[in-house]
């Protein structure tokens, strides 16, 4: 496999990984399965379309802006729809994210139309290649979300770890009723997980979009990330990133050596041979797939 | 009565649930032509924009008094580019809302139930701002089937290969790009067989699902197989995440794609002298006084860019020589007869008159004009002026 091959399979796993986070991070603390995550992640882009074009000349605190509209999102949702839901069953709050997605999708044409946005070149960027190597070569958009991916599953891993926040987070999800009893509020932890989900969401959105621009379709890749939660493990940030890993060799090895055509269908076929092997995915807990 | 505005608005998001209203009432004393078109979903970035603009188009007739003294009603349906969907909307407007012609904007796939219909209710269906079908093409075009559409497959694949031929200053080694749907197929693999006549080699080919993350895997894969000329058939996204990939890439070559409602305003932005698009509609930068109506239309009506109105602009003028041919009282088969002798001045919008005739809905002449970016002038340019061909067969 070449260099420039192995750059390749970095960024899509980059791409995959930092959507996947926020599956997990919603399933892990509330058990919701979140399938409105690939239009919010769209939202949190077009959010970026919007602080763009008013702040064009601040590209910094566009930036900054969108991502923090991106965690409200996240808590607005928690707020409006799936605090309602506590103590229903988990499969009508996935169905609620299903509505929720369908929901966002027409809001989104309607607020932005079905045109092509592109905030690089609102901010006068223009996103030049990087020489990694010798012959390998990657934007610098890519560089950026291969670059912040690391940053967001460190900051995380040190967030849920050593954190007060993040250790009321691990808790809620491991037994919310212990949790609550001990005078952690369930509700605000959750609110907060959402909108640390839709934060990392938005946060893969703009930089995709900064890449390669930003349209109604880019929540299918939010669909496509999905297998690589599934395959790691839904309620394991370390799975979310091997998952990644797995799905987007796989995907760049068919799109090189076997047909492009194949590199939609991959993800799944590798969903598919890792749920038959191990339902709970690679890292995920056998218990809590159990409670669901 | 709704608005119209407003009514597409809500149209965008109830049609995405599955709802999906008619805008506009019919009246006995209107010209009712309906329109099922992909509005939202995968196809609405290129078809979206055409409705729009003959919906303004048609605003301003009525504005002025209809045509023949006659209102139209245009009912416009989303389809989102499913043929389910597509196939209902059909259904609706022939049967309930007896139009007197049917407009389809969407993707290919949508044509089974949507000419099938238009065929039980012997009304004539115009595709706009979308693929022709090859039912529309003469010889022997089917009497109710017409096509406007500014692109067209079995036309513009020889033109590009063709062009690409004179361009090259040496031995080609081609690098193809398109997307799994079928048009777009037949015009990569047609393209592939025009090159091998004129001893130029395919050295890749690619097919590049819309829903890729990242494009580079795929431009990886055309740089490292040789390529020194790139050439797209594809929806305008496609072919310029490709192109962009393979020059973050290091890819210095030329690449030459069919030139979509976006064109004009992607050139510019990507400023780059070795994109060339070629297209059947002229640019704004030529400046011509039908552009300056277009904008003057546009202004706080339109939710794209002007220049994305062209072809919805045309779509507008057609149908209103259409309807005026058509007299008063209206019927499917006055109408079908108007169509089978269009005879249009595009004012330039074109490179000729727009002409259908009994054997060809499709159109008689085929002119393309070649635009890039010049980075020295910084600005869009024309590479090449009209070029005439004949659509005879």
């Amino acid at each position: 496999m070449s260099l420039q091959l192995v750059a390749n399979v970095f960024v899509l796993t980059a791409i995959y990984a930092l959507v996947s986070a926020g599956y997990v991070l919603v399933y892990r603390v509330s058990r919701v399965l979140n399938l409105a995550h690939g239009e919010l992640m769209m939202i949190g882009a077009y959010l970026l379309v919007s602080t763009a074009s008013v702040l064009n000349r601040d590209p910094l605190v566009a930036l900054l802006l969108a991502a923090v509209f991106g965690l409200v999102m996240g808590i607005v949702v928690y707020g409006a729809l799936m605090r309602w839901l506590t103590g229903e069953a988990v499969l009508a709050a996935v169905l609620i994210t299903i509505a929720l997605g369908i929901l966002l999708r027409g809001l989104s044409i309607l607020i932005w139309t079905s045109q092509q946005f592109y905030p690089a070149a609102m901010f006068g960027w223009k996103n030049p290649s990087v020489h990694l190597l010798p012959g390998v070569q990657v934007s610098a958009a890519s560089l950026a979300l291969v670059v912040l991916t690391v940053v967001v599953y460190v900051g995380l891993f040190v967030f849920l770890q050593f954190t007060h926040w993040g250790i009321r987070m691990r808790a809620a999800g491991q037994n919310p009723l212990l949790a609550e009893q001990r005078g952690i509020r369930l509700h605000a932890v959750y609110a907060f997980a959402w909108g640390l989900s839709t934060f990392t969401a938005s946060l893969a959105g703009m930089l995709l979009s900064l890449d390669s621009g930003v349209e109604y379709t880019m929540a299918t890749i939010g669909l496509k990330a999905f297998p690589a939660a599934l395959v790691g493990g839904l309620d394991s940030l370390l799975g979310a990133v091997i998952g990644a890993l797995i799905v987007a060799t796989a995907e760049i090895l068919a799109i090189q050596y076997v047909n492009p055509l194949l590199s939609d269908v991959v993800p799944f076929v590798v969903l598919l041979i890792v749920l038959a092997i191990r339902p709970w995915g690679l890292f995920g807990s056998r218990e809590q797939l159990d409670r669901v | 009565m709704m608005r119209a505005p407003v009514c597409l608005s809500f149209a965008a998001v109830l049609a995405t649930a599955g709802l999906l209203p008619i805008c506009g009432a019919s009246a006995q004393d209107a010209y009712t032509v309906g329109v099922t078109a992909a509005m939202t979903g995968p196809a609405s970035a290129t078809q979206a924009p055409v409705i729009e603009m003959l919906r303004i188009y048609v605003d301003r007739l009525n504005a002025k008094g209809g045509i023949n003294g006659h209102r139209i009603n245009l009912l416009i349906e989303d389809d989102q580019a499913e043929p389910s969907k597509a196939a209902a909307n059909a259904t609706k407007l022939v049967r309930q809302e007896n139009v007197v012609l049917l407009i389809n904007s969407s993707f290919s796939s949508t044509y089974g139930p949507v000419i099938a219909e238009a065929k039980r209710g012997q009304v004539p269906l115009w595709f706009a701002g979308a693929v022709c079908p090859k039912e529309t093409h003469p010889p022997k075009a089917d009497p109710l089937l017409f096509c406007s559409t500014g692109f067209d497959f079995s036309v513009d694949i020889p033109v590009a290969i063709k062009a690409i031929k004179e361009m090259a200053k040496g031995p080609v080694k081609l690098g193809l790009v398109g997307i799994p749907v079928p048009i777009s197929r037949i015009g990569v693999d047609t393209a592939e067989k025009l090159a091998a006549t004129l001893g130029m080699e395919t050295v890749d080919k690619e097919f590049i699902p819309p829903t890729a993350a990242d494009y580079t895997p795929f431009a990886n894969k055309i740089k490292s197989a040789g390529a020194n000329w790139g050439y797209a058939y594809a929806p305008w996204p496609a072919e310029a995440k490709t192109f962009e990939a393979l020059r973050r890439l290091g890819w210095t070559g030329p690449y030459l794609a069919y030139g979509h409602i976006q064109a004009e305003d992607e050139l510019a932005r990507i400023g780059d002298p070795g994109l060339q698009v070629f297209m059947a509609n002229s640019l704004f930068q030529d400046n011509l006084p039908v552009h300056k109506e277009i904008r003057d239309a546009a202004a706080g009506k339109y939710q794209f860019p002007a220049t994305y109105g062209t072809e919805g602009w045309l779509s507008g003028r057609i149908l209103e020589q259409i309807l005026t041919k058509t007299g008063w009282p209206a019927s499917a088969e006055k109408v079908t007869a108007a169509m089978s002798s269009l005879n249009l001045d595009t004012q330039g919008i074109r490179g000729g008159a727009l002409v259908w005739t009994a054997e060809n809905h499709l159109r008689t002449k085929q002119y393309y004009r070649f635009y890039h970016y010049d980075p020295e002038r910084k600005s869009v340019v024309r590479l090449r002026d009209w070029l005439e061909v004949d659509v005879t067969d």
